[in-house]
């Protein structure tokens, strides 16, 4: 009995370890298509990037002789946050801006495409192997019978949990009180008539680009540390998965990304558990189809309605 | 006249054009060399790469083959099976007859397809899957050791070295990954060893906390994994991570540097099935010093096999005389060569009638030793 119950909250912290990762990335999605209605898929290469910068910053600040963790990660997810920023603004200047006006087709086009290039960029600058770093946060707590089944809590996990809330909690603040935040929410119900409001529509897009880049890098960051290896293919199916948790809580919605993510993590999780991890995807993705069949806005999404 | 002038400096440039074309395939005679130069298994392509240039360096060096210079052009599949079908279509529109490659099971199988229905003479450095010469192709051919006989190897020393009380088997879900872990599984049920699991997961995936744990409580102490490094690193580090102190165990698609570097400590200890080091033989002493001079490590697993891929089919040219492929796979399958992999034949189908699989213990430098 206890063995069983320790297994699944086992199962159930590395459900949301995973979860609250794909909800960081999520955000990005969720708050591109809440205000200009399109999906940016280039935001898994964001992510991808993030982890690319903090693995090179890392390294960067221990060659400087830097020993003090705290500090080499304080630093690196500065960088890494700045530099991600960087590239989700500039990707929404150079890819989806110029074209915003026309068909919603062709800015999809455009992100696709902005995908492709990344990660044939970063393919031909970092090259295609794995690149892997040593764990710097080791450790964790144990719970359970010395000779049996040991439920743990790593270190890492923690750290993944605390900034993940941090993050979350400090967007929700921004979203909900800010001026730009204000704006935010303005932007995203009616564009034009926040243009003709005085809102400056084209800053707001860009802020939104930029904030969700940055949680990408967050992610980044997290899951470098965690998994301790990257590629340039990484951004896709991280990507993917981060979609599916946006939709699944309904696209448009920030605390539906979290959820979405969350339930995500956890379904995978228990899937592998109760299961086979072969049959990880079916279930997640059933998982999906049935939720889009009953709520078809996702869990949290609220129905569109149609202006006049 | 300028007029005049113009269509003469055209047609006295196409003229030059074709002259240099003819001109290049009078003297070369061109190998493909088809695998994956990028993707997350670009290392071995890097392997069987070199292997094969070196042998067209060498056969060049030599005077080449019935008068003509080899020459080897890289062609990038990235281990992935739809790039390899296009690879191969891009083969013949090249008018290349030759290649060595590929190098996953699963981008071989489909390609090979395209060269027997084209009479492209094909022979693999590196694909171990049974399927692949099951079919009764004429043209494919391999310098390596099958799946099925890697997999009763490694089962083999699992069963009568390991001895392990609850073993899990895991797999990729890839033709190469899930073949080898059946194999296995036969081979250790068989001789009565308790397999507890037998799972796929998603190759790419990054995270296998849940599998772990799984494996935890069903009290796994071996676990044998079929598939590619880039996940076993990732399930060893995470393991040690949790304490999970089981052995492990893989097929030679996780035997390279790389593991280690993902690992790390972790990779210590681990078993691995790998062709045996030919560079070790005392005849190819002197081609493994060629390679040393070019800075490159003749070790790899599929180096020295990519070296003979190449050798088996100039010998056999110079055999029948002319680039025949038809007459080439008639000759083969009655020639024996004499490569650095040592001395070896064909059978009806196309694998080589001998080859071991040996067990190495890997170590967390990325080196390796026999296991006696």
């Amino acid at each position: 009995m206890l063995e069983t119950s320790l297994y699944f909250i086992q199962q159930l912290l590395n459900g949301l370890t995973i979860g609250s990762t794909y909800a960081l990335i999520a955000i990005g999605y969720t708050m591109v298509y809440g205000i200009i209605g399109m999906i940016n898929f280039a935001h898994g290469e964001i992510y991808m990037i993030g982890m690319y910068i903090s693995f090179v910053a890392i390294s960067g600040l221990t060659m400087l002789g830097v020993e003090y963790l705290p500090l080499i990660l304080f630093i690196t997810l500065l960088i890494s946050v700045f530099i991600s920023s960087t590239y989700g603004w500039a990707v929404e200047r150079v890819a989806y801006r110029p074209v915003r006006g026309g068909n919603r087709l062709i800015a999809l086009i455009s992100a696709i495409g902005m995908s492709i290039f990344l990660q044939n960029y970063v393919r031909i600058a970092q090259g295609s192997r794995d690149i892997a770093m040593p764990s710097l946060i080791q450790g964790g707590w144990s719970m359970g019978p010395l000779d049996g089944f040991q439920a743990t809590l790593s270190y890492m996990q923690v750290v993944i949990f605390i900034v993940t809330f941090i993050t979350m909690t400090g967007l929700t603040f921004f979203i909900a009180k800010s001026r730009m935040g204000r704006a935010c929410r303005a932007v995203s119900e009616d564009m034009k008539m926040a243009g003709l409001l005085g809102i400056n529509t084209n800053r707001i897009i860009s802020l939104t680009f930029v904030i969700g880049a940055a949680l990408a890098a967050v992610a980044g960051l997290l899951l470098g540390l965690y998994y301790g290896v990257t590629n340039p293919y990484i951004g896709f199916i991280a990507g993917l998965k981060a979609f599916t948790a946006a939709v699944l809580g309904g696209i448009g919605s920030i605390p539906g990304a979290m959820l979405g993510g969350l339930v995500l993590g956890v379904t995978e999780s228990m899937t592998s558990a109760y299961f086979s991890s072969e049959y990880k995807d079916v279930v997640s993705f059933g998982l999906l189809i049935l939720i889009l069949l009953f709520r078809p806005t996702g869990l949290l999404g609220k129905p569109e309605v149609e202006k006049i | 006249m300028k007029k005049i002038n113009k269509k003469l400096l055209g047609i006295s440039a196409s003229l030059m054009i074709m002259g240099a074309a003819s001109l290049s395939q009078a003297e070369t005679l061109k190998i493909g060399l088809a695998g994956p130069v990028t993707g997350p298994v670009a290392q071995y392509g890097d392997m069987q790469m070199i292997g094969a240039q070196m042998a067209i360096a060498k056969i060049n060096e030599a005077g080449g083959v019935n008068g003509m210079q080899l020459e080897g052009v890289v062609y990038d599949d990235a281990c992935d099976p739809k790039q390899a079908v296009q690879v191969a279509n891009k083969i013949v529109n090249d008018g290349v007859r030759y290649v060595v490659g590929h190098l996953c099971s699963s981008s071989t199988q489909p390609a090979s397809d395209i060269y027997e229905d084209e009479g492209i003479m094909m022979v693999t450095a590196a694909s171990t899957s049974p399927e692949i010469t099951s079919r009764g192709f004429q043209m494919v051919f391999r310098t390596i050791g099958l799946d099925s006989h890697q997999g009763p190897t490694a089962g083999n020393h699992i069963a009568d070295k390991v001895k392990p009380s609850k073993m899990a088997i895991i797999h990729d879900k890839q033709q190469y990954g899930e073949g080898i872990a059946s194999a296995v599984k036969a081979t250790v049920e068989a001789k009565g060893i308790n397999v507890v699991m037998f799972e796929g997961i998603t190759a790419g995936d990054k995270d296998f906390s849940s599998l772990i744990a799984k494996m935890q409580k069903e009290g796994v102490d071996f676990v044998y994994y079929g598939g590619y490094h880039p996940e076993l690193g990732l399930i060893l580090r995470q393991s040690a991570e949790r304490k999970f102190e089981a052995g492990f165990m893989g097929p030679e698609g996780v035997g390279n540097k790389d593991l280690s570097a993902i690992a790390g400590q972790a990779s210590e200890k681990l078993l691995v099935t790998l062709p045996p080091s030919f560079d070790l033989r005392p005849e190819n002493k002197e081609l493994v010093e060629s390679f040393k001079a070019k800075n490159q490590d003749a070790s790899g697993a599929f180096v020295l096999t990519a070296y003979s891929a190449v050798q088996v089919m100039t010998d056999a040219m110079k055999k029948t005389g002319n680039g025949d492929t038809d007459a080439m796979q008639k000759a083969m399958r009655e020639m024996t060569f004499k490569t650095p992999t040592g001395d070896i034949q064909f059978d009806e189908k196309g694998d080589l009638k001998s080859f071991d699989f040996v067990v190495y213990q890997w170590h967390a430098d990325g080196s390796k030793t026999a296991v006696k």
